[in-house]
């Protein structure tokens, strides 16, 4: 009979880990970059204006604003959960933070405070509210679908009421900085994008929360009884999200220059887009923060190319289709490919 | 109506890698009759359930039923030629009434086109099923507000309801309180007259004797006898199910210490377990017999902080609590694999090396960050030390066999340095050279000084493994076998099923 040395002390026949070392390159791992480097190639040469400097700064422009909150969404997904309140959450902050700073202003407060103390109060609420939708989602089995849906209709209505449905413009010149500024000739918001992108994707791989992440969205049940914090992975990684979506929120302001009710509308799903895109699975535990950076690089160069080549807007909405279901099914095969080994 | 079924088995073999579950095995099962089928787990009695399910197609052989050869390439196949089978996992609908469940699929219709359900003629179908089984249950209720009990005799009712040849009962009465079992009982006793040939799959010889013509008796896949109830006493049935067993015993060197490492006073929790108390100490490994639904996975996961508790204390290490949870037993000492290690235990889609770290993150992470080089020494660790067989420690779990993945969970749990270990049936599904490795396992951490407590539907496993077993019967403490290397496993067996003792 074969003796097992649960001691430790003995020599312990290691297994040949080393055996079978992966191949340090797949291509198969890198269908999505090799198809978006392919279509900027594509456009370079045939949409007018694609590769210029300028053309390039306002697609990162672009993408940055619903990247920092697709970063979020990442976790949100990989958790197996979904937030569906952030494009109502982006309107609503904007408007709440236009309507504090409008108020203290008039009040006779300096600008830079009311701001300071607008912003605060967004994060703060953002925070609140993503801990009680991961705390009915723990205590209470209440689907975040749900949840986030009320949280949509309340942010939005919360928005028009806020500001009277009149966009409000009470901000100071610096402030317009963080949505039109450029440092170097690099818009402001790529900067904070890829920060969000190299936090995010730090966490999701080097921390013990992020590992957290992927197994309570891999079997919740497992995590649990393995003593993971369930409850308080669900509360921080929908807190995370909504902190995402108010930095979203003071870039759009900034960059619209005032507080609008308006903004937003279904970037809830451009955002969700970008993430299945980028091969995060809806059904949790899996998914990669680099995925949803070439997801969301992905739909932004497709949209301005498609704009540049004067291709009628209602058929960007169909492209956009076939992108989804197309990322879907490859994934879907991959899956099954891997599966039958 | 037909005459008396019959169904013959000849030669039936089924063959796994490795393993011959059922070898040339014959049976003659005739109509009218129930027939008690017993067989120890790995007796090969679940591979001929799914040979005759059409779960699975048989190696070699033939079933006949009424002399027709049968031959199934699927569940549906196996219904069409006469053969109904009740699992004990229930499979109505909740909220769907009992006609609904029973005619669903094949709804009697009306109206233009035949698209329209006729309701009146489906709930008078069904009350004729129902009467005829004198079954007492309305039709139209619906199936969430029945009993566990009632459930499971619909259940029964809707095998019935297709003039089945062959009704094939699998442990239909293991989730049930004893009350309910008594009704099921008589339905089933009230089949006979329906010239079915009834094969009523149990562990537990009070139902065989109350309801049972014979009892057929497999045994490492062969048939060793059917012999009529009045000649099956106790020990007919349990000589001829363990037959000559020769126990592996536990190496002599293992000590159990003074030093009480848990110790458990009056936990009850409504309906599982109640009056429970005992004492673990350095170095035991203690065992808890009894049939399924006896409490013990209950007990166990209530002690973990798994499952709520009602009342009752636990000292463990010298700290006393009273609200157990999973995050305070671990940082206590104590660590458990869990019965269902598929659903429980891992995470199937993320990687050995993840899988082995799990209850451990925030040890081997450091300060809260953790990488794979932090990682992949754990992974390694334990592969060796469980001599885990994995060509990748970065492959899925779910690549594993039920073996390896089993070894992982214990890597899983060792990893966070645990006093005491709870195994609930670690070795169920797994190999006899994996079994044995699981079995070294405790025997190690005994000699180191740790303490096991072993939960175990493989009563010789007990024998062959623990200092001592608690017998545990609807969720209280019935008896204690304090000698298992001089106790022979018909005591055992006897002692779990209660009554049948004396």
């Amino acid at each position: 009979m074969t003796t097992s040395d649960t001691t430790g002390k003995g020599k312990g026949s290691f297994a040949p880990l080393a055996a079978t070392r992966r191949p340090f390159f797949k291509l198969s791992d890198f269908v999505l970059e090799a198809i978006l480097l392919a279509i900027i190639l594509l456009l370079a040469f045939t949409a007018p204006g694609f590769a210029t400097w300028d053309n390039w700064m306002n697609i990162l422009r672009n993408a940055a604003m619903t990247g920092i909150i697709a970063f979020g969404m990442t976790f949100v997904l990989i958790l197996g959960e979904i937030d569906i309140s952030v494009g109502s959450g982006l309107a609503f902050f904007g408007c709440l933070l236009a309507v504090v700073t409008d108020s203290m202003t008039t009040a006779g407060w300096s600008a830079e405070i009311s701001i300071v103390i607008g912003v605060v109060l967004c994060f703060g609420i953002a925070i609140l509210a993503g801990m009680f939708t991961g705390w009915v989602r723990h205590v209470l089995a209440v689907p975040t679908f749900i949840t986030t849906l009320a949280w949509m209709a309340a942010f939005r209505g919360g928005a028009y009421l806020l500001t009277g449905s009149f966009p409000v413009t009470p901000y100071p010149d610096w402030f317009f900085f963080f949505g039109s500024g450029a440092i170097f000739g690099i818009p402001f918001q790529a900067f904070v994008f890829l920060l969000v992108f190299i936090i995010t994707w730090f966490i999701s791989r080097y921390t013990v929360f992020g590992k957290s992440a992927y197994a309570v969205g891999g079997n919740a049940e497992s995590a649990r009884l393995s003593g993971i914090n369930v409850l308080g992975i669900r509360m921080a990684v929908m807190s995370m999200i909504g902190v995402f979506t108010v930095l979203s929120a003071i870039m759009v302001s900034s960059q619209i220059q005032a507080g609008n009710p308006t903004v937003g509308v279904t970037w809830e799903f451009t955002v969700i887009t970008a993430c299945v895109i980028g091969g995060v699975s809806l059904m949790g535990g899996k998914g990669r923060v680099w995925g949803t950076f070439v997801g969301v690089l992905f739909l932004s160069i497709m949209l301005n190319g498609m704009t540049l080549l004067n291709i009628d807007e209602y058929w960007q909405y169909v492209a956009r289709a076939l992108l989804i279901l197309g990322a879907v099914l490859i994934y879907q095969v991959q899956a099954m490919n891997a599966r039958r080994g | 109506m037909m005459g008396p079924a019959k169904l013959e088995i000849s030669n039936l073999t089924k063959a796994y890698p490795g393993v011959l579950a059922l070898d040339d095995f014959s049976a003659a099962f005739d109509g009218g009759k129930v027939y008690a089928l017993l067989g120890k787990n790995g007796s090969g009695k679940s591979t001929f359930v799914k040979c005759l399910s059409g779960a699975v197609v048989p190696t070699s052989g033939e079933i006949r039923i009424d002399g027709v050869e049968a031959r199934f390439k699927g569940p549906a196949d196996a219904n069409a030629a006469g053969i109904a089978v009740v699992y004990q996992e229930l499979s109505l609908i909740l909220d769907f009434t009992v006609a609904e469940n029973i005619m669903l699929g094949r709804f009697p219709t009306m109206g233009p086109g035949d698209i329209t359900v006729d309701w009146k003629k489906t709930n008078a179908h069904v009350q004729d099923i129902l009467t005829s089984l004198r079954i007492d249950i309305p039709v139209t209720r619906k199936i969430s507000e029945l009993s566990v009990g009632q459930r499971q005799v619909i259940e029964i009712a809707k095998a019935m309801s297709l003039n089945p040849r062959v009704l094939l009962l699998d442990e239909p009465t293991s989730a049930l309180a004893r009350h309910e079992i008594n009704s099921l009982l008589e339905v089933v006793r009230s089949l006979r007259e329906k010239g079915v040939a009834i094969i009523f799959i149990t562990h537990k010889l009070n139902e065989i004797r109350s309801v049972a013509d014979y009892v057929t008796v497999l045994r490492d896949g062969r048939l060793v006898g059917t012999v009529p109830i009045d000649v099956a006493t106790p020990k007919v049935i349990v000589d001829m199910m363990f037959g000559e067993t020769t126990l592996q015993s536990r190496p002599a060197d293992l000590k159990v210490g003074e030093e009480i490492r848990l110790k458990v006073t009056d936990l009850h929790r409504k309906d599982k377990y109640e009056d429970i108390s005992f004492d673990l100490r350095a170095g035991e490994i203690l065992g808890i017999a009894g049939m399924l639904g006896a409490g013990r996975s209950e007990l166990l996961r209530g002690i973990f902080g798994a499952d709520a508790i009602d009342g009752g204390t636990i000292v463990l290490n010298g700290t006393e609590v009273r609200r157990p949870t999973v995050t305070r037993m671990k940082k206590l000492g104590l660590a458990m694999t869990m019965e269902n290690r598929k659903e429980e235990g891992l995470i199937q889609i993320m990687s050995i090396e993840d899988n082995l770290c799990l209850a451990s993150l925030d040890e081997v992470g450091q300060r809260g960050f953790l990488s794979h080089f932090l990682q992949a020494p754990v992974a390694e660790k334990w592969i060796g030390r469980l001599q885990i067989k994995v060509s990748d420690a970065l492959q899925e779990v779910q690549s594993l066999s039920g073996g390896n993945q089993q070894k992982v969970v214990v890597g899983n749990w060792l990893n966070t340095d645990p006093k005491v270990v709870f195994f609930d049936e670690p070795t169920r599904g797994i190999d006899i050279v994996a079994k044995q490795q699981i079995f070294q396992i405790m025997w190690d951490l005994s000699r180191r000084g740790l303490s096991v407590v072993f939960v175990s539907s493989e009563l010789e496993e007990l024998l062959e493994v623990c200092h001592r077993i608690l017998i545990m019967e609807a969720g209280r403490f019935i008896g204690e076998v304090l000698e298992p290397e001089n106790t022979p496993i018909e005591t055992l067996y006897a002692m779990c099923m209660g009554e049948m003792a004396k």
